[in-house]
């Protein structure tokens, strides 16, 4: 008898640690490769909205064919209930040029249509007083969480894919 | 002259003069108790009954003159009778069998049994390649509603959110890229667009045994085969008429966390089956209804099932029969696609909230309806030689309500097959035959089209000593949309060597799986990203070996059946992205190796009343780079899979316990950075039998253990079924 509840606390035992509630990150999680940072979110929320991305680009696109060679597959979608949101981006090691949200309008999307339904709303600047076309904020994940890439995601500042590629300039589309 | 021969083959014995008589009885264990639907055969001829309820059998039309009888029942072995039939009388024999407590594949004491692995009736220590078994008990004891839920403890097999892995052989591709094989009574039921398993097109109740082989097993079986065989196994039809009804209830748990919470009420499930019988040579028929209702134990999870099914059996003389049979079963359920993570639904502060979905995704449903009839023409013409003619058609239709788009697709699937096994002498055994297979889809993102498959295959089994060596290949010939065929030819070569109380057993066979209409011809969009046709995808193949032995310890009351193998695989079809052209496309990318061990315990009756089992898989799976050297994990496949379940049995009751573990995946797709955890789940049972009456209480998951195995898709919690059974 000893025995088998012995067994059976064993078992009990062996057979905990499942998963559980994960309080949203507020920093890093550890153990977390990629980058995250606090979104501070300007401006009413167009009503058309879909969904708000935040990608990561190795290298800034050099034309629209570039911009689906984002990282990750899957980007991770943001939360637009508070003015600010912690994000956290799974992403491999590597220097990353262009860390930027992106807003979708609702529809199917392809790349006839990429134009209108999708804006660039914001992206990781070094200061606010970098001026460049795309920020010079560079970005290296070594094995660990970066942190701090903070942001503002602006939705009355958001730019269409022809702001960055007209459509003379489409090379490899 | 041969066609002479098929004639003179066809006459009915009894024209030959020689009178019949009838043979009676009943089937009972050692405490004589009734066993219910024990199988009583004559052997060398199509023969064969099963015992009623109060364990009586009848046998008509038996051939006059010396005939030895079968009697067996899985989980209580078999006897050979021998007994002389009065020609134009009756004769009373009674059979006795002896209680095992066994469900799964233990060597030896099932008698000959499989079917599958050699398409031919084989005993256990005869069959090349690993098989497993899931009795009807078995089934009756997990208290199951779907045949997946069955067959995901059998040792090896895992399911991941309906797909089917043996030994790791499928991974995870959302219903796609199935390298299973699903047969009902030997008929191919892969869907014809997906290629992909339908575990409810069968009512639970109906079927009697699932047999599971290992390993490639294109060489009889050919494409789908790749990773293995399972078949379904209905019951035989006893004679007079009897009825069962089946009525399960059960509810869900809620999650073991308040933030998790996402109903007010409790889930419950339920259904009824009820099947009605008749049998008086030479007609017996079987018809079936069933529905059932779950709410489900997430967040849009409600599923309602409704199936009709048949089968019938015509005994044209002693030696053929035929049988015909077919089900009709539709669903409507509601898509938890993922789980919900932060922003996608109200997450309360969470990472993620695993009870719920995305908002985006409510309403999401979908409605499925498939159906299926065969007929079996079989026949054993004399002692040397059987065969068998079928032709089958398997109809799919189902119609996804998803946002912004639905999805639509209605597919066939129609077989053929003739096959003879001939038995020239006591030392070979030769089994050929013809298979053909056309398939077709029309649907809004698979378009119209067709596939063929024409094969032909033999193995020749061959005593040398005591070795048993067995032969065999098939060649497929395969078109898609009327095109050039492509041919693949499947080996394979066996053995089977008895050492003292044990055998051993080798294999090497190849095995291949043709694209689906699916893979080629799908055309949608994936997350934003389009999906565009391959219409040139080519077949994946394998090349599997595998080595086993298997002993009996203890006078045989205690089993080991250990496995190593190895399978090597080429041009696996995987979705490949092109972000140059941002899209997917299904490709012929991937090599792979997938190596391990398969072991299997078992022992009855060490200790009174007490029955184990033990299965272990270990499981090496890399993608190799265009050389051998591996580089990555292969996706979805853990590591260590292990199954212990022991039953304590005392008279009419009963009372059990089982523990599924499978390691933490190494790697999955997609969603590589979301937590993961090892499964590590507990069931408990009871059953209680008295007369026509079985009950049956599990409460699987019992720990409430919270894990997924597909990203971001929640594994079903602790649930309590209780299964109540009236047989007539």
């Amino acid at each position: 008898m000893r025995l088998c509840v012995a067994a059976l606390a064993a078992l009990v035992v062996a057979c905990n640690g499942g998963l559980g509630p994960a309080p949203a990150p507020t920093s890093c999680p550890k153990n977390f490769t990629g980058i995250c940072g606090t979104l501070t979110i300007r401006g009413a929320t167009p009503e058309s909205t879909d969904v708000v991305y935040v990608v990561a680009y190795q290298t800034f696109p050099q034309s629209r064919g570039d911009l689906f060679s984002y990282t990750p597959l899957v980007p991770p979608t943001i939360s637009l209930a508070d003015t600010t949101y912690f994000y956290t981006l799974p992403v491999p090691n590597g220097r990353y040029e262009w860390v930027l949200a992106v807003w979708k309008k609702q529809g199917m999307l392809t790349i006839a249509n990429a134009d209108s339904l999708l804006r660039e709303a914001g992206y990781y600047k070094r200061s606010d007083a970098d001026t460049s076309r795309f920020g010079a904020g560079i970005v290296v994940v070594n094995s660990i969480g970066t942190d701090s890439i903070d942001f503002v995601v602006d939705f009355t500042n958001m730019h269409p894919v022809s702001f960055y590629f007209p459509a003379a300039a489409a090379v490899r589309e | 002259m041969k066609r002479l021969w098929v004639v003179l083959s066809l006459l009915p014995v009894t024209l030959s003069g020689q009178a019949n008589g009838v043979v009676y009885g009943s089937v009972r264990d050692t405490a004589g108790r009734p066993i219910a639907m024990a199988l009583v055969r004559v052997q060398g001829k199509m023969l064969e009954t099963r015992a009623d309820s109060r364990g009586q059998y009848r046998l008509a039309a038996v051939p006059s003159g010396p005939q030895v009888l079968r009697a067996g029942m899985i989980g209580y072995g078999f006897v050979n009778d021998s007994v002389i039939v009065p020609p134009d009388d009756s004769l009373l024999h009674d059979f006795t069998l002896r209680l095992e407590h066994v469900e799964l594949s233990p060597p030896f004491i099932l008698g000959p049994i499989f079917v599958t692995a050699g398409k031919r009736q084989q005993s256990l220590e005869d069959v090349v390649a690993s098989v497993a078994l899931v009795t009807d008990s078995a089934i009756a004891r997990r208290a199951a509603n779907t045949i997946d839920e069955a067959v995901d403890r059998a040792p090896g097999v895992q399911f991941l959110n309906g797909q089917v892995n043996i030994r790791g052989s499928t991974g995870y591709v959302q219903g796609l890229g199935a390298r299973v094989l699903l047969l009902v009574d030997g008929v191919p039921t892969n869907q014809g667009d997906r290629g992909g398993a339908t575990w409810d097109l069968v009512p639970i109740d109906n079927v009697e045994r699932v047999e599971v082989v290992k390993g490639a097993g294109s060489a009889l079986y050919g494409s789908a085969a790749l990773g293995g065989v399972i078949n379904l196994i209905t019951r035989a039809i006893p004679d007079d008429a009897h009825a069962r009804v089946r009525v399960l209830g059960g509810g869900f748990a809620g999650p073991p966390h308040d933030v998790w919470k996402f109903r007010d009420y409790t889930g419950i499930e339920g259904g009824v089956d009820v099947t009605a019988s008749w049998g008086r040579d030479p007609f017996h028929g079987a018809v079936s209804a069933g529905t059932r209702h779950s709410d489900g134990y997430r967040q849009q999870d409600q599923r309602d099932h409704w199936q009709i099914a048949g089968k019938g059996q015509y005994r044209l003389d002693p030696v053929t029969r035929l049988d015909v049979s077919g089900t009709w079963a539709s669903d409507q359920y509601q898509v938890p696609v993922s789980w919900c993570v932060r922003g996608q639904c109200d997450d309360r502060g969470q990472a993620y909230q695993p009870f719920m979905v995305d908002t985006a995704g409510l309403g999401d449903h979908t409605r499925s309806d498939k159906g299926y009839v065969t007929a079996i023409v079989s026949r054993e013409a004399s002692s040397t030689l059987s065969w068998l003619g079928r032709g089958s058609w398997f109809r799919t239709d189902f119609t996804d309500y998803l946002r912004p788009k639905g999805e639509f697709a209605v597919a066939d699937r129609v077989g053929g097959e003739i096959r003879a096994v001939a038995r020239p002498d006591r030392k070979r055994t030769v089994t050929v035959g013809a298979e053909v297979t056309l398939s077709d889809v029309t649907s809004d993102i698979f378009g119209a089209h067709t596939e063929a498959d024409y094969a032909a295959y033999g193995e020749g089994e061959h005593h040398l000593g005591a070795a048993r060596l067995t032969t065999g290949a098939r060649i497929d010939f395969l078109a898609v949309d009327g095109g050039g065929l492509t041919a693949v030819v499947s080996p394979r070569v066996g053995a089977v060597l008895p050492a003292g109380r044990g055998v051993w057993r080798a294999s090497l066979g190849r095995g291949f799986r043709a694209p689906s209409l699916a893979e080629r011809f799908v055309s949608t969009y994936v997350s934003g990203i389009r999906v565009v046709p391959n219409p040139t995808l080519g077949p994946e193949e394998a090349w599997t070996v595998e080595v086993g032995h298997a002993r009996g310890f203890a006078d045989d009351r205690a089993r080991v059946d250990a496995a190593v193998f190895w399978t090597e695989a080429r041009h696996l079809i995987e979705p490949s992205i092109n972000t140059a052209l941002v899209q997917i496309q299904f490709q012929n990318l991937a090599r792979a190796r997938l190596a391990g061990l398969d072991l299997s315990l078992s022992a009855t009756s060490l200790l009174p009343h007490l029955s184990a089992t033990l299965a272990y898989t270990f499981l090496y799976a890399r993608e190799l780079a265009h050389d051998t050297t591996p580089t990555r994990p292969l996706a979805f496949r853990p590591r260590h899979l292990l199954t212990l379940d022991a039953d304590y049995a005392l008279g009419a009751v009963s009372v059990g316990a089982a523990l599924r573990y499978s390691s933490r995946f190494e790697r999955v797709e997609l969603y590589e950075t979301d937590p993961r955890v090892a499964a590590k789940v507990v069931d408990l049972h009871a059953g209680w039998t008295r007369g026509p009456l079985a009950a049956h209480l599990l409460v699987s998951n019992a720990l409430n253990y919270i894990y997924n195995l597909v990203p971001r898709t929640l594994e079903p919690v602790r649930k309590l079924t209780v299964a109540v059974t009236w047989t007539y």
